[in-house]
């Protein structure tokens, strides 16, 4: 978890894309749950975020 | 205990799994089957209850699929010459006559010129990519190979809107032009990384001998790369191939007579109250059994088509 | 060695240019090969990309092309965003998503496991089973509404010999709680071969010295199966989940013939009801927003996806 915290200070790729990762996993599933409507209403704020960083970080260093 | 090696299944565990897995194989294809069969039912048949596993074999469906026909009344029908074909013998037996082909055939064939086409550029041009994405320090390599990947996945009905407007600005609506160029697009994507795998597969020595042997870099590609590539190139075309002949939605939203393929066409083959199985399915037989064949012959490829490349065994 | 037509051509080319063209350094060649793609998917994607981004924003119609177009800046997103309707669309999207990748992994990793057991024959079956998952999916689930009829069709016949349930008491297409799961049936038949393939090859990629290790260590069979097997495959189910995942997302050919959307909307996936607003109530700048939003959510999803490509690939 340190090592986590650490690469993402130092700005590494690694744990970058997996939070931007987690990020659009988040908004697909808000996208499409049953439950709430104001997820479903911010589920696209979330994806586009997400996917926006994944495009950014992953040209970070390794 | 000790006479078989620890990795090597039991032959009761074999026995067992073939069993399964041979079960699972006859069942999946019973579909299929389905198919193939109902082709060559007689329209009675087709629809009996309890559905007919034995039955006798008719061709009613593919004179069907063929053919438009109409109704006479049975004064008219005595009026005419005697059946000259076996074909129109079959119609005569229904009260009807033939009035004109299908359109079946057109469908078909374009399916055919659109399928080729659009696999003869995209292996064309994916070839050329490959090679320079495999070989060279093409700049933002990783981030062009993600956007030509990317351009696959997206949703076909919602790439659908612009190019539709697009064709319909520049006249390729309803074109063979346009649905090759479209047809390419998707596949290159697919045919620059499997290639892409096939090429980085190929040792550089070959070409860097011939280099030095005074080839030109154009030579050593065509001479050296390109030989060994065949397989690769091969087993890629057919699988741009496969998709083209497939692909339905681009079909069916941009096309409606003179370029329309034979998925959106097949689905409205439509007879006496309701869809004409039998016909249906020898329309399906005709278009399937190609690709079955191709599957076949590519199964040692499969799973380099499916996964872009990436799983090579 | 010499007369083959590139050498004819060489040799019949006046030399500024033969030397221009053998002086071309490797960069230019680079370029030579890999510009005509990027034009061509510039062209054909991404133009029309920035095209629906601009329409998005519009109250355009398409079947009212001289009408004058406003710009209705966010409108049409915070109309689709708040649309409850949508919501259940998505909703039917997630369900078909949900069963179908579950049964698929499943059905796929289990006939995996059975081929891996190198019976006789496997590499017959096994192509035999992939067999569906190349075939056509529009005239494949057209031909399966005639399985499903009731009575006549081979499905619920097949469904009444095992279970002794009349085969006209039930209709997978036209029953609202049952045609949900006709969907999910096709799919799952027709791809379950993907995730088989995938996952044996996640099988077959784990070297044997690995079992022989754990059984010198006397780890039971289960233990080796949950402690190697299934981590070792891990990467390759990622990829057949997230590729079944996107592909089901925008999932369109095979539900528009099986069942249209139908009864009323209860199978009407994403791109049955995008396909509505833009090709039937011609609503293009809204069906643009529409397809923006599903563009964006795929592809994230796919850079997901390239991502546990190259991990694959390493391997």
């Amino acid at each position: 978890m340190s090592q986590f915290v650490h690469g993402l200070m130092r700005f590494r790729r690694g744990p970058w894309e997996m939070l931007a990762s987690v990020l659009i996993a988040i908004g697909v599933v808000m996208l499409m749950q049953p439950v709430v409507l104001w997820a479903y209403t911010y589920s696209f704020i979330v994806t586009l975020t997400g996917t926006v960083m994944f495009i950014v970080v992953s040209h970070f260093p390794d | 205990m000790s006479s078989y090696s620890i990795t090597e299944p039991s032959s009761l565990q074999k026995w067992l799994a073939g069993t399964l897995v041979v079960a699972y194989a006859v069942i999946t294809l019973l579909p299929l089957v389905w198919i193939l069969t109902t082709g060559f039912k007689s329209p009675v048949d087709a629809i009996a209850y309890p559905p007919k596993i034995l039955f006798e074999p008719s061709l009613e469906g593919y004179v069907n699929l063929f053919t438009t026909r109409t109704r006479v009344s049975p004064e008219t029908l005595e009026a005419l010459p005697p059946p000259v074909t076996w074909y129109e013998e079959v119609v005569r037996n229904r009260d009807m006559v033939i009035a004109g082909p299908s359109r079946y055939g057109e469908r078909f064939l374009n399916s055919v010129i659109i399928g080729f086409g659009s696999t003869f550029l995209s292996v064309f041009l994916g070839t050329l990519a490959a090679y320079a994405f495999s070989r060279f320090k093409v700049p933002l390599k990783d981030d062009l190979l993600f956007f030509i990947l990317s351009t696959r996945m997206m949703p076909p009905i919602a790439v659908a809107i612009p190019i539709f407007l697009m064709f319909r600005t520049l006249g390729l609506s309803d074109t063979h032009l346009g649905m090759i160029l479209l047809y390419t697009a998707v596949n290159i994507s697919l045919a620059v990384w499997l290639l892409k795998g096939f090429m980085d597969e190929i040792p550089r020595e070959y070409e860097e001998a011939a280099l030095i042997d005074g080839y030109t870099r154009f030579q050593a590609f065509y001479k050296v790369v390109l030989p060994q590539a065949a397989t690769g190139i091969a087993s890629t075309a057919i699988f741009c191939l496969i998709f083209s002949w497939n692909e339905y939605a681009f079909a069916v939203l941009l096309t409606s007579g003179t370029a329309q393929t034979a998925p959106p066409f097949i689905p409205t083959i439509i007879g006496v109250g309701g869809q004409d199985w039998p016909a249906v399915a020898a329309g399906a037989t005709l278009f399937l059994v190609p690709v079955m064949v191709f599957t076949i012959l590519l199964r040692k490829h499969l799973l380099r088509g499916i996964t872009f490349g990436a799983v090579r065994k | 060695m010499s007369d083959t037509p590139i050498d004819r051509v060489a040799k019949a080319t006046p030399p500024s240019v033969a030397s221009k063209i053998r002086g071309l350094s490797d960069r230019a060649i680079a370029w030579l090969f890999v510009l005509p793609t990027i034009f061509l998917l510039l062209a054909v994607n991404i133009f029309p990309l920035i095209w629906t981004i601009n329409l998005s924003f519009t109250n355009f119609r398409a079947n009212r092309p001289n009408r004058e177009v406003d710009y209705i800046g966010l409108r049409n997103y915070e109309r689709i965003l708040t649309d409850e309707d949508i919501w259940l669309t998505m909703q039917a999207t997630a369900h078909f998503l949900f069963w179908t990748i579950f049964f698929q992994v499943l059905i796929g990793f289990t006939l995996a496991w059975l081929i891996n057991r190198k019976f006789k024959g496997n590499d017959l079956w096994t192509t035999l089973i992939v067999l569906p998952m190349m075939l056509s999916p529009a005239v494949v689930g057209n031909f399966w509404t005639f399985l499903y009829q009731p009575q006549i069709g081979l499905f619920n016949y097949g469904i009444s010999f095992l279970t002794g349930i009349d085969p006209s008491s039930f209709q997978m297409i036209g029953d609202v709680t049952l045609a949900p799961w006709s969907i999910v049936i096709v799919d799952t038949w027709m791809w379950t071969p993907f995730v088989m393939l995938i996952c044996l090859a996640g099988l077959r990629s784990i070297p044997d010295y690995i079992y022989e290790a754990a059984e010198i260590d006397r780890a039971s069979q289960w233990r080796q199966f949950w402690t190697i097997t299934i981590p070792m495959v891990l990467p390759f189910l990622m990829l057949a989940v997230l590729f079944r995942g996107i592909e089901n997302f925008k999932m369109f050919d095979l539900v528009v013939q099986l069942t249209g959307g139908g009864p009323g909307s209860i199978t009407e996936l994403t791109s049955i009801n995008l396909k509505r607003e833009a090709f039937e109530k011609w609503r293009t700048g809204y069906a643009s927003a529409y397809a923006i939003i599903l563009f964006v959510t795929v592809f994230g999803l796919a850079s997901i996806y390239v991502k546990a490509l190259n991990k694959v690939k390493e391997r």
